[in-house]
Parts: structure tokens; C-alpha cells; sequence
């Protein structure tokens, strides 16, 4: 969905000095039928996942919700042990690693997704790296609110779902972008501002980091 | 009469129209947002909050282990004390048994004060369909009253009415003008209800808890009513859930210190008392009955099942504060009774899944109404267990188990999964008039999908 943004993770660890492998056998976790409820075909899906990834090397994914999903739920839905598996910004910050600075004199709001904030407990690497980079932090307004994706609730309730984004953009007025860490939250976030505020870039952070907030 | 089932479509139908009221959004947006501040401000004056939580809910659980045996000693020790206990397998157990007392007490106006179980069993309509006259004394759920609505919020009943609609409604009880100030209408409000406290033959309040060990209910207010219902009438009645029970006093203090705190910021509510039994030989005040309706109404079948963990709500409402699907889409969209988690929890639960079938998918599972939990009910894990359920009851649509099914065969294959994002780029122009991709689309564009994907480029 946002290839652009892998490969600014790659570029970010390569960076970094990581030796980054890509299993290219690799599929979705399982995450949108398991948030849906049904269990059977998370559970196919989880299993494709682990035929991917072993558990020799740890695992880095910029997405909070996916790291979430498998550091959470998947070694209880199809009876593994733990995966070792990072979320991008945690990885990075856990080691050390430098980022350019890209970011200078931009003022960025970062938004957390829900489930990187509260099933990962990752906040503070990513703002941190983003400051890393030269940004100055626009806190959002209520930062703990959600953004209104939650996968099919975004289709299930789409009024309700839009009236969450346009919140969340309407905090955001004032940044020279919106920045997050998850590709749920960023597919709404940008579908919403295509709409109503195009001039809001809404960025991935592997992005911000690596090329930096456009100019 | 009160029914907690509700269509699949109510949620969806009433948020449209929440959303669609700007004043009524603003106040949803400003009181939650007010009552989330008190009560984060509230629990850092704790010295461990965290401590706190876990020892409740170890209490919580510990007594909804040993119900029956809690149970039966609170009962000895109303019925030591002279009252009775009245326990209720169904709602409509609970509504005759309520009736049944105001009729043996010659009962023609029955006085209220705030309960959501009486919301939950449809006391009202049972009790005027009786011929008795019956009146909210608690301010916000006189304005519901007056207005011919529901709670909308279960500490807040009245979350969105504003004042000069608050004036429209006592001007027709008052057949005089009402000037839409709040002082003004706190005198109004004070007036018209004190002729009700004062003539009521039966009072009516819930039970945040019940002490078994000493027969005693415990009422948990801001505004006085409850005092005065529970001595003035010559008949009490509490509708208590059953799983409400505390065994000691030790252990109910441990509750209040998280309940007011949770629900309003208060350390303690204005009235926080606790009622044992009818008036005793020689005291002039307290009602000559005094009777504990006991609700079941589908509790006792939750003990043994994943769910138990949320017969530990003590009802403040702290994941309703915090919801961000509440604040937008109103209370009325859960259904008449309970909403916010608690309710999308609590309502599929009592009224059984296939009644509230929307409820489990009002959620974007973003976990705040987990962290706000006083109690720590785990409710976006219930939620998502409820999701499951759906699925695996078949109450979730032949279509989407179909569309989910043909999916993770597609995606759980590398070659398939590689040939389904390839499909996608070409199939992206026609996602628009299909199903979510409609639905997505009425607010949202649709991410372009690149020419090269990450693995084309390696």
C-alpha cells in the first residue's frame, strides 16, 4: 500500500548499519480478519506469516498496529512462541541509530496510533526521532484520541470514522505535516485530507525521516 | 417499555443524526472532555492509582466468584434488619415485583432517583401502565423525563440538553415562563420536585453497592434525592444488579475511593450514604418498608463465561469519557440504556448477541475505555471476543464470513498474495461502487496503489 515508505525503512536501518533481509515469501499478519472476528481466517493468514519470518532474526515493521498484532495476538491465535518483532522507531531508538537531519526549521505533528500507543507503549521514540531529524513537535490536541480507521470499523461506520479524522486533521493546523507511524492510520488520515485539507501532507515516519518533510 | 435490543441499523441511522446536531456535538465533545480531566486529575492525587485499580478489581472478581454466597448473606442481613429481598431472574420479574410492592403500599405517585438498572428493566412504563404517577428526581434524568428521552450518558442522563431547552421543558410543568439561567433553573427544578419528595408514597433509587455483611445498600449521588427518597415515602425500593454486592465495609471503601473519583474527579461525591432497613422501633425517620429488588436479568449466566470480568463495572461511566466513537456519535446510538464501551460490552451480553448485533463493531478497538477502567475490564479484548462470537454464531452476514474466507486464502499464499496486490492496481479504478469501498469513498479518497511495489524494486 505504501511501498515508498518500506523502502524509506530500509533506507533508514541501512543507514543505520542493519543488514536488512526481505523474506520475499512474506504476507499480511492476519490483523484485519482478527480485529473483524473471525478467527479461522486470521488464523490461515498468521500462519502464512510465520512461514515467512523465523524466529533467527528480529523482526522490524513500520507499522504499530501490525507489530502490535504479532507481538499481541498471533503466538496465542496459532500457538507459537514470541516473536521478536520491533516497531520501525522503537528499533531505531533502541539502538542509538542517527538520522539525518531532513527536518529542519519544520514544525511536524506526530499522531500515535492506538494500538502502537497503548498495546506497544511506544510513544516517545518516535518524537524523539523526529526531533532527531530537525523537526520542532507540534503536539496535537488530545493525542490520545483515535483517528477513526479501526479497519472495518472505518467501512462499518464511515460518518462516525470521518468525523474522527476531521478532528484529527483539525489538530494538526499550524504543522508543516502530519506524521504517524502506522499505515492504518496514515490510509485515513490522507484519504480524509485528499479531501478537505490537500495542503496537509500526511507522511509516514519512515518517510519524514529519510527524505524529509517536503519543502 | 424499555428493551435492550436494538436493530442493526440504530447505530449507524442515530450517530448520522448526532453528528448532524452542532450544539448537541459541542456539549458531547466539552462534558466528556471535562469529566476525563477531573478524573485523570483526580487519580493523581491518589498515591498509587495503579495499586488501587488492581486491588478493586481483585475484589470485583473475588465476590462475582462467590455470588450465591454474598448474596445470601446480604439477605439475612436485610431481612435481620426487617426489609426484604426480592430476587429476579428476568426484567420482567423485576417490573412486577416493583409494581406489586407500589400496589400492596396503596402507591398513586412513586418518586425516583437516578438508576440505570430501572432503565435496564423499563420500570417507568410498568409502573404507568398501572395507573401510578411516576417522577425522576434526579435533575438530569427529570430533564430525560420531561423531554420523553433516555439517558444518554450514565452518570451525565442528560449530556446534551442545553439550558434554554432545559427552560422550554419546566415552562411546561411550571405553565409560567422560566428564564434560562441555571440558578433560576436549579430553583424551578428544586421547587417542582420537593411536592413530589414530599407526597411520593413509594421511593425508587438504584444501588452502586450492597454490603452483605451488613444488609445495607450504598447510594452514590450529587444531589440530595436519594436522602430524602429513602426516608421520606412510607415504601423504599432499591433495584440493585446482582452482582453489585460488596462483602464488607473495608471493601466498599476501597470502591468509593475509585467510583467518584472515576466517574465525576470528585474524591467523594456530595452524598455518598449508605441505607440499612426500614425505621427501627422509636425512629421517626425512614420508611416503614423497606424491599431490595435483586436484577439478574442474564448476569448469573455471564459467571462462568470469558465475560465475567465485566460483571465488575461499577458504572462510572470513565470509558465513556474517553471513547472517541461516543463523543461523536452520542449516546442514543448504543441503544436506550447503557452506552460507550460499557454499553457496546454490556448490552450484547444481557440482551444476547444476536439483539445487538452492531454493538460488538461500534469501536475502533482503540483501547482508551481499557486504560480508563477504574476496575481494569479488559473492554476492547471483550469487544473483539464478542466480534468472534458474531462470527462464529453466525450472526455476522454469510457475505462478509464468504469475503473473509476467499481473503485469507488469497493473502496466506506468497504467490496469490503477490498476484492479489497486482490485480488490486488494475481493479482500483472500480473500488469506489463496490460495498466498503463505497463507503469508504463517501469521506475519504483511496490511497493510489504505486506501479512498483516494494518487491518489484529490490
Amino acid at each position: 500500500m505504501f511501498p515508498d515508505a518500506v523502502a524509506d525503512a530500509e533506507s533508514l536501518l541501512s543507514e543505520a548499519g542493519f543488514e536488512v533481509e526481505f523474506p520475499r515469501a512474506q504476507v499480511c499478519c492476519g490483523q484485519p480478519a482478527f480485529n473483524a472476528g473471525h478467527r479461522t481466517a486470521a488464523r490461515r493468514v498468521a500462519r502464512g506469516f510465520a512461514r515467512a519470518f523465523g524466529h533467527e532474526l528480529p523482526i522490524v515493521c513500520p507499522s504499530g498496529s501490525c507489530a502490535a498484532m504479532v507481538a499481541q495476538h498471533l503466538p496465542a491465535l496459532i500457538e507459537r512462541p514470541p516473536f521478536e518483532i520491533w516497531e520501525l522507531s522503537a528499533f531505531l531508538a533502541a539502538h542509538d541509530s542517527p538520522v539525518p537531519k531532513r527536518n529542519v526549521g519544520r514544525r511536524l505533528a506526530y499522531h500515535d496510533s492506538c494500538h502502537m500507543l497503548r498495546e506497544l507503549g511506544v510513544a516517545d521514540p518516535p518524537r524523539k526521532l523526529l526531533e532527531a531529524s530537525g523537526g520542532t513537535l507540534v503536539e496535537l490536541v488530545r493525542p490520545d484520541l483515535c483517528c477513526g480507521f479501526g479497519g472495518t470499523f472505518s467501512v462499518r461506520q464511515p460518518e462516525v470514522s470521518v468525523a474522527l479524522a476531521d478532528d484529527k486533521l483539525a489538530a494538526a493546523t499550524g504543522a508543516d505535516a502530519l506524521v504517524t507511524a502506522d499505515p492504518g492510520c496514515l490510509f485515513q488520515l490522507w484519504g480524509r485530507a485528499a479531501r478537505t485539507a490537500p495542503s496537509l501532507p500526511v507522511l509516514h515516519l519512515a518517510t519524514a525521516l529519510a527524505r524529509g518533510v517536503g519543502t | 417499555m424499555t428493551d435492550l435490543a436494538q436493530p442493526p441499523d440504530r447505530f449507524r441511522e442515530e450517530a448520522r443524526a448526532q453528528l448532524a446536531d452542532e450544539r448537541g456535538s459541542a456539549a458531547y465533545d466539552g462534558v466528556t472532555q471535562r469529566l476525563r480531566t477531573g478524573r485523570l486529575a483526580a487519580w493523581d492525587e491518589l498515591p498509587d492509582v495503579e495499586k488501587l485499580r488492581e486491588r478493586a478489581y481483585e475484589i470485583r472478581m473475588r465476590t462475582i466468584d462467590d455470588l450465591d454466597r454474598h448474596l445470601s448473606a446480604f439477605r439475612d442481613q436485610v431481612e435481620a434488619r426487617g426489609g426484604q429481598v426480592h430476587v429476579c431472574g428476568t426484567a420482567e420479574e423485576a417490573r412486577a415485583a416493583v409494581v406489586q410492592i407500589a400496589q400492596a403500599a396503596g402507591a398513586t405517585l412513586v418518586a425516583k432517583s437516578k438508576s440505570m438498572a430501572s432503565e435496564e428493566i423499563g420500570l417507568n412504563g410498568a409502573l404507568e401502565a398501572e395507573g401510578m404517577q411516576v417522577v425522576e428526581t434526579d435533575l438530569g434524568e427529570y430533564i430525560v423525563q420531561l423531554a420523553g428521552g433516555h439517558p444518554e450518558h450514565i452518570i451525565v442522563p442528560a449530556i446534551r440538553q442545553t439550558a434554554p431547552e432545559v427552560a422550554k421543558l419546566f415552562e411546561q410543568v411550571e405553565g409560567a415562563p422560566v428564564s434560562p439561567e441555571l440558578q433560576e433553573l436549579g430553583n424551578v427544578a428544586r421547587r417542582q420536585l420537593a411536592e413530589v419528595l414530599r407526597t411520593a408514597d413509594v421511593g425508587v433509587t438504584g444501588a452502586n453497592f450492597a454490603v452483605s455483611e451488613t444488609g445495607s445498600i450504598c447510594l452514590v449521588t450529587n444531589e440530595g434525592n436519594a436522602g430524602l427518597l429513602t426516608s421520606v415515602p412510607r415504601v423504599h425500593v432499591a433495584l440493585l444488579g446482582l452482582e453489585r454486592l460488596v462483602p464488607t465495609l473495608d471493601e466498599l471503601a476501597v470502591l468509593l475511593q475509585l467510583l467518584a473519583r472515576s466517574a465525576t474527579g470528585q474524591r467523594l461525591t456530595a452524598y455518598t450514604r449508605l441505607v440499612s432497613g426500614p425505621a427501627g422501633p422509636g425512629e421517626t425517620d425512614g420508611p416503614e418498608e423497606f424491599h431490595v429488588v435483586v436484577i439478574d436479568n442474564g448476569r448469573s449466566r455471564l459467571r462462568e463465561t470469558r465475560y465475567r470480568e465485566m460483571l465488575a463495572c461499577i458504572r462510572c461511566g470513565a470509558c465513556i469519557n474517553v471513547c472517541p466513537v461516543y463523543r461523536k456519535s452520542g449516546g442514543s446510538a448504543y441503544g436506550p440504556v447503557y452506552s460507550g464501551p460499557m454499553g457496546a460490552v454490556l448490552v450484547p451480553l444481557l440482551a444476547r448477541l444476536e439483539h445487538a448485533p452492531s454493538l460488538p463493531h461500534a469501536s475502533s478497538l482503540c483501547g482508551a475505555c481499557t486504560e480508563a477502567c477504574p476496575v481494569k475490564i479488559p473492554l476492547h479484548e471483550l469487544l473483539l471476543e464478542l466480534r468472534k462470537d458474531l462470527v462464529e454464531e453466525r450472526v455476522t452476514s454469510g457475505r462478509e464470513r464468504l469475503a473473509f474466507v476467499l481473503w485469507s486464502f488469497v493473502w496466506s499464499r506468497p504467490l496469490l498474495y503477490r498476484l492479489s496486490t497486482t490485480l488490486a492496481r488494475f481493479g482500483q479504478r472500480f473500488a469506489p461502487h463496490v460495498g466498503p469501498g463505497r463507503a469508504w469513498t463517501s469521506g475519504r479518497a483511496l490511497v493510489p496503489l504505486a506501479r512498483r511495489r516494494f518487491r518489484d524494486r529490490r
